[in-house]
C-alpha cells in the first residue's frame, strides 16, 4: 500500500462520510418507522426537525462526492505513473480484481444520491412533506451501497501494490485479449454506432411526444450504447489511432482532458433523463424541465463525440 | 436552491459581530491550512525539480555488484557494451564522496575528461566553459557554489589540499566555480580531471565507479536491459524510469507521513470547533429566537449558518494559500524545507522553483474545507432547531 497525499485525502473524506451517513441512516430509519404527518406528538415534532438534518447531511455528502469522483479518477491517473505497466487510470483500476466494481459503485451511488436529492427537493416544496417515508426508505437502502463503496475503496487503496505489474489499457481494451470486455469487440462498429444514434433519435421522439416512459427507456439505452460506442468507435477518433480503445486515457492532459467534459455531459444528461423522469412521474411534477435538461446535456455529448469523427474526416479525408 | 444575497450579507455581518470568536477560528484554520499547503508545495516543487533533472539523465546507469555491494566496473567492459545494438554511447564515470573533516561535510567529487562527453547537459556546459586540458596541466578544479563557500570559510581561497588514499597531500587549484541551473545536485560538487580523481580515490586507472549508457530509442530500453543482464549478470541496471518512480515514492512518502500527522490535528480541530459551536451562548440563542419570531424558517437559518462557515473557511483557505505561496516561493520556506532536503551538513542552498498546479489546489481544498463544514453542520442544525418561544421566554 502507498500513502500518497491524494489517497490520504480520499480516505479521510471517506471516514467523514461514513460518520455522517451513519447518522443520517439511523435518523432515516427512525423517520421511516415513526413518521406520521397527522400526529401532533412530541416525537413527530422532533422528527420533523431531524428530517432537516438528514437532508443537510446528504446534501453535504453529495456536494463533495461529485468533485471527489473526478478526483478519484485523477488520483488513479497519477498513480499510473508509479505502478509498473499502468499508463492511465485503467491499469490502476484493474490492478485489483474489484477495481471495476468500485468504479461502478461510485457511479451508481452518484445516481442514487442525486435521485434522493431530487426527491428531497420535491418533498420540501410542499409544506406537508408527502415523501418523507419514501425518501427515508430509499436512503436506508442506498446507505448499504454507499458503505459498500467506501469499504471497496479502502480495500482498493490498501491492496494497491506498486511493485506488481499490471496491464495497460492497450491490452485491457483490445479485441485480442480474453478480458471481460472482449465480447464487445465481436460487434461490428457500424452496428454499435447506428444503435447509439438510433437511441438518441428515439430520445428525441420521446421528447417530442412528451412521453416519459419512452424517454426513460431511450435514456437507459443511450447510456449503455454511448459507453460501448465510446470504447469501440469514438475513442479511436479522439486518439486518432485505430487500435487505442481506452475510455480512461480520454481524461489525460494529452487529449486536453476532454474525457471530463464528455463524461460530465453524458452522466448529467442521462441522470436527468432517468432519475428526473422517474421522480417527475412519481410525484406528478414537471416532467418537461427534467427532460429539457437531459436533452440538452445528451445532445451536447452527441455533438462532441460526433465532432471528433467529422473533424477527423475533414482533415484527413478518410475514416479510421 | 435559490441564492439569497441578503442572507449572505447577514452572514457576513454576523461573522463580524462575533468578532473574537470568528478571529480565533479563522486564525487557527489559516495556520493549519498554511502548514499543510507549505509542505505540499515544497514537496511538489522539489519533486518537479528532480523530475526535470531526471529527464536530462542518460537512460541507463550500470552498477557492478559483488556480494550485494557496489564495486568498481572494469573499463574493458565498455567495448562489449558499445557493441549492443541501439546503444548510442557508453560513458564510464569516476566519482565519489570526499569527506572534509574540518567542516564535517561530504563533497561529491566528479572526474571529467577533455575528450569525453559528459553524461548530463548541465555538466557538459560547465565543462565546455573551462579548458579541461588546462585543468589537467595545472591540476585545477571547478567547484560548486556551496563548496566554494565552505572552502573560503576554512581559508582555502584559491587551492585545496586533498588527502589521497595513500595519505599524501594533493594540491588542487580552484579554477572557477559554477552555479548550475539545477543547484540541488551541483551545490556540493567538485569537478576535477579524471587523473586526479583516480589519485584521490586511490582507484586503479582501469576501473570506473559506474557506467552510464545512452539509448537513442526509448522503446528499445527493455531489450537492451535484458541483453546487458545476459552479458554481465553481476551488473545492476537502473533505468531513468526507476529513478523517477523512486523519487515519486520518496516524496509521496514524505508528504504522506506529514499528512497523516495533519489528519490527526485536523480531527482535533474538528472536535474543538464542534465543541465550541455546540455550546450556544444565551446571546446566540436569543438571536435565533428573534430570527425565528421574525419569520425565518429553519432552512433559512441553516443556510445562513452555511454561508457563515463557508465564508470563514474559504477565506482562511485563500489567505493560507497566498501566505504559503509567499513563504515557499518568496522566502524559500525556512525551517520546513529541511524536512525534505535531507540530512547532510552541506545542505544544498537551492531555490525552490515556482511550480503550481491545479490538482494541488483541489487536493488542499478537499483536505481542509469539507472538514470544517462537516464540523459545523451538526452544531448549526442544533442551533436552528431551537424554538422561538422557548428561547425568548
Amino acid at each position: 500500500m502507498t500513502l500518497t497525499p491524494e489517497i490520504i485525502a480520499i480516505l479521510m473524506l471517506d471516514g467523514l462520510f461514513l460518520f455522517f451517513s451513519s447518522i443520517a441512516f439511523v435518523l432515516s430509519l427512525k423517520l421511516y418507522w415513526s413518521w406520521d404527518s397527522e400526529a401532533t406528538t412530541l416525537l413527530q415534532y422532533r422528527l420533523e426537525k431531524e428530517s432537516y438534518l438528514v437532508g443537510l447531511i446528504i446534501k453535504y455528502i453529495f456536494m463533495l462526492k461529485v468533485p471527489l469522483f473526478l478526483f478519484f479518477i485523477y488520483t488513479c491517473d497519477t498513480l499510473s505513473g508509479i505502478i509498473t505497466g499502468a499508463m492511465c487510470a485503467a491499469g490502476v483500476v484493474n490492478s485489483v480484481d474489484f477495481g471495476l466494481f468500485l468504479l461502478l459503485f461510485k457511479l451508481l451511488n452518484l445516481y442514487l444520491f442525486g435521485f434522493w436529492l431530487l426527491l428531497h427537493v420535491r418533498d420540501v416544496e410542499s409544506e406537508l412533506q408527502p415523501y418523507v417515508r419514501q425518501k427515508s426508505l430509499f436512503f436506508g437502502i442506498a446507505f448499504f451501497f454507499f458503505v459498500a463503496e467506501i469499504v471497496l475503496e479502502i480495500l482498493f487503496f490498501t491492496s494497491l501494490n506498486i511493485s506488481k505489474i499490471v496491464s495497460c489499457c492497450g491490452t485491457l481494451f483490445s479485441a485480442s485479449t480474453q478480458s471481460s470486455l472482449s465480447f464487445l469487440f465481436l460487434m461490428e462498429n457500424w452496428m454499435i454506432v447506428s444503435l447509439f444514434y438510433a437511441s438518441f433519435i428515439l430520445m428525441l421522439v420521446g421528447f417530442m411526444v412528451k412521453n416519459g416512459a419512452v424517454y426513460l427507456f431511450s435514456n437507459l439505452l443511450f447510456l449503455f450504447f454511448a459507453i460501448v460506442s465510446l470504447i469501440l468507435f469514438f475513442s479511436t477518433y479522439v486518439y486518432e489511432l485505430p487500435t487505442h480503445h481506452c475510455p480512461f486515457c480520454l481524461l489525460q492532459s494529452d487529449y486536453y482532458g476532454v474525457g471530463y467534459f464528455l463524461y460530465a455531459a453524458l452522466f448529467l444528461g442521462t441522470f436527468y433523463g432517468i432519475c428526473g423522469v422517474v421522480i417527475a412521474t412519481l410525484t406528478k411534477g414537471f416532467i418537461l424541465r427534467a427532460m429539457r435538461f437531459s436533452l440538452f446535456f445528451n445532445s451536447l455529448y452527441v455533438v462532441m463525440v460526433s465532432a471528433y469523427v467529422v473533424v477527423y474526416f475533414l482533415k484527413n479525408g478518410v475514416w479510421l | 436552491m435559490k441564492f439569497n444575497l441578503y442572507l449572505l450579507e447577514f452572514a457576513l455581518f454576523s461573522l463580524i459581530r462575533k468578532g473574537a470568536k470568528t478571529l480565533f477560528v479563522f486564525l487557527i484554520l489559516t495556520f493549519l491550512i498554511f502548514l499543510l499547503a507549505s509542505v505540499l508545495f515544497i514537496s511538489d516543487a522539489i519533486k518537479h525539480e528532480l523530475n526535470v533533472s531526471v529527464a536530462h539523465l542518460p537512460e541507463l546507469t550500470l552498477q557492478r555488484l559483488q556480494a550485494g555491494k557496489q564495486v568498481n566496473v572494469p573499463l574493458k567492459r565498455v567495448e562489449p557494451l558499445l557493441e549492443i545494438e541501439g546503444v548510442a554511447s557508453v560513458i564510464p564515470r569516476v566519482w565519489g564522496y570526499y569527506y572534509f573533516k574540518v567542516a564535517g561535510v561530504n563533497f561529491s567529487v566528479v572526474g571529467i575528461d577533455a575528450f569525453e562527453q559528459s553524461y548530463k547537459e548541465s555538466l557538459q556546459k560547465v565543462v565546455d566553459a573551462y579548458d579541461v586540458k588546462a585543468l589537467e596541466k595545472e591540476s585545477g578544479m571547478i567547484v560548486g557554489a556551496g563548496v566554494k563557500k565552505i572552502l573560503e570559510e576554512n581559508y582555502y581561497q584559491d587551492f585545496f589540499n586533498f588527502v589521497t588514499a595513500d595519505g599524501k597531500w594533493k594540491r588542487m587549484h580552484i579554477m572557477g566555480s559554477f552555479n548550475a541551473d539545477i543547484s540541488l545536485q551541483a551545490n556540493d560538487m567538485i569537478l576535477l580531471p579524471k587523473k586526479s580523481a583516480y589519485e584521490i580515490f586511490g582507484m586503479p586507472e582501469n576501473e570506473a565507479t559506474d557506467v552510464v549508457v545512452k539509448v537513442s530509442n526509448p522503446e528499445e530500453i527493455p531489450t537492451i536491459v535484458s541483453k546487458i543482464n545476459q552479458l554481465y549478470p553481476d551488473m545492476r541496471v537502473v533505468t531513468k524510469e526507476d529513478i523517477r518512480v523512486s523519487y515519486q515514492n520518496i516524496f509521496d512518502y514524505k508528504s504522506g507521513f506529514f499528512l497523516s500527522l495533519f489528519v490527526v490535528s485536523a480531527f482535533t480541530f474538528f472536535m474543538i470547533i464542534y465543541d465550541k459551536l455546540s455550546g450556544l451562548s444565551s446571546e446566540e440563542k436569543r438571536e435565533i429566537g428573534i430570527l425565528k419570531a421574525l419569520g425565518w424558517s429553519m432552512d433559512d437559518i441553516l443556510k445562513e449558518r452555511f454561508y457563515e462557515s463557508f465564508i470563514l473557511c474559504f477565506g482562511a483557505f485563500l489567505l493560507a494559500l497566498a501566505l504559503s505561496m509567499a513563504y515557499v516561493f518568496f522566502w524559500e520556506a525556512p525551517l520546513l524545507r529541511s524536512l525534505f532536503v535531507g540530512y547532510s551538513t552541506l545542505k544544498p542552498s537551492f531555490e525552490l522553483p515556482f511550480y503550481f498546479n491545479m490538482p494541488m489546489i483541489v487536493l488542499l481544498f478537499l483536505l481542509s474545507v469539507p472538514v470544517y463544514i462537516g464540523s459545523v453542520m451538526i452544531p448549526s442544525w442544533r442551533a436552528a432547531m431551537l424554538d422561538a418561544d422557548e428561547v425568548l421566554r
